[in-house]
């Protein structure tokens, strides 16, 4: 019985997140790599808080309060960040979903070390507060950590600054939570109330930019690319936008400009498509020549330099949403 | 946006006329789920006086043939003004639905 209480409510809740993403964004591999990952957090954690309890010479409660909740959320931030920065996630809701896991992966772990070191010294009270309250702080927080991190990411081009306030936050409420500022029971019920309830205004929010998001540069990016194919580009604003470049590039470098404008809207067209048939459960297509275009489009960046990459920013600008849509192309491509 | 639909007993010929985007799709998705749920086997969508379609439209195409995949039922376009076929094909959409020239291919087809 405590087995059950102190696992299952935290994978009901992963689960009931992973069903919410109704874009199909998360994918089981990434997921079982952020539960993965969340386990060696757990794993690395112990030892850090051992090593830092031993050498502070400070009691339990005061590691539970104050340097557990340090450690541990920047751990799992780490995981979060490194899921970033291989273009793993795009948007609010799947960065939640893995969040949550690397959190469910922790406390899976810290929860298995108590049943084995304890069994018995905990009754099950306990272990339904560790298992409903404890577990969903774990992932409550990261996934708390990534929503932050990823909606500050569209704002901001500065990681440090939007990933410090985010990791605070969380630290913050892990915090709070060990103090058990009110009665554990309570606390626990709070948390089981609210955070799924949070979980569902977050992610309706993050649904509804998406759609936005679709909406908006589907059809501007179609349109764009229907006037380059037609030879109109020059005649609208961003292309004389793009003349007006001449002065400050060479001829060559413009026409990679040119090229690069055509190639990343088709791509960014395709990748889009994707989404819209991943949401609607069809199988997403993959051009034979997708390969070939991407790795175009990456010697054209490269060709065109960082000046010129700043100057096509009124454009096409290369930021961390773009970039994660290519990468969906690329992964699609290998898998 | 003004659909009209036309019933036979081998099929029903919906025909979509204006602008379908973020403003109507909901409405058009109602038409085309209220056809479905008639017990339709067969829906030609007559896209003639289509001039415009957004990607809330494109998502209520692939509904529509989600649907209908699923009750083993036929889904076809028809008529696509040049603009329209364009997003398809450079979208890539074309190979997802049965694109026709005219109604009477769709039928047949």
């Amino acid at each position: 019985m405590n087995v059950i209480f102190s696992f299952l409510p935290v994978f009901l809740l992963l689960t009931f997140l992973f069903l919410l993403d109704s874009f199909n964004l998360v994918r089981v591999k990434t997921l079982l790599i952020s539960l993965l990952l969340g386990i060696v957090c757990a794993i690395s954690g112990y030892y850090l808080n051992t090593w830092a309890a031993n050498w502070l010479t400070v009691d339990y409660t005061f590691l539970s309060r104050y340097i557990g909740p340090v450690t541990e959320e920047t751990m799992k931030a780490l995981v979060v960040v490194y899921l970033i920065s291989k273009k793993k996630i795009g948007f609010m809701v799947d960065g939640a979903v893995y969040g949550f896991a690397i959190g469910t992966g922790f406390s899976l772990l810290e929860n298995i070390y108590f049943l084995i070191n304890s069994p018995d010294q905990y009754n099950l009270l306990i272990w339904i507060i560790r298992g409903f309250g404890t577990a969903i702080m774990h992932g409550g927080c990261t996934a708390f950590f990534a929503l932050l991190f990823v909606g500050g990411l569209t704002r901001s081009e500065n990681k440090l600054m939007v990933a410090f306030p985010a990791l605070l936050l969380s630290i913050v409420f892990h915090s709070g939570f060990n103090h058990f500022p009110l009665n554990p029971v309570l606390q626990t019920v709070l948390i089981l109330v609210l955070l799924p309830f949070v979980f569902l205004l977050v992610f309706k929010q993050s649904n509804s930019k998406l759609q936005q998001w679709l909406e908006i540069e589907f059809n501007s990016e179609v349109e764009i690319l229907n006037m380059i194919r037609n030879g109109k580009f020059s005649s609208t604003k961003a292309g004389e936008y793009l003349k007006s470049l001449k002065e400050h590039f060479k001829p060559e470098t413009i026409l990679d400009m040119y090229c690069y404008i055509g190639l990343y809207l088709e791509l960014s067209i395709k990748a889009k498509r994707n989404l819209m048939l991943q949401e609607n459960e069809f199988p997403i297509i993959i051009e034979p020549d997708l390969p070939d275009k991407l790795n175009e489009l990456a010697q054209l960046r490269k060709q065109i330099g960082r000046v010129g990459e700043l100057a096509l920013e009124p454009l096409i600008r290369m930021d961390y949403r773009n970039l994660w849509k290519l990468n969906q192309l690329i992964h699609k491509e290998v898998s | 946006m003004n659909v009209e639909v036309l019933k036979s007993e081998e099929y029903a010929l919906v025909s979509v006329e204006g602008r379908v985007d973020t403003t109507n799709a909901g409405e058009f998705e109602k038409t085309m789920m209220e056809v479905i749920d008639g017990g339709a086997n067969k829906i030609v969508l007559d896209c003639s006086a289509l001039n415009y379609i957004s990607s809330s439209g494109l998502r209520v195409f692939l509904i529509v043939q989600k649907k209908m995949m699923a009750a083993k039922g036929h889904f076809s376009l028809c008529s696509l003004q040049p603009g329209i076929k364009e997003i398809f094909d450079i979208s890539g959409f074309s190979s997802i639905f049965k694109v026709f020239p005219d109604q009477e291919a769709a039928i047949k087809g």
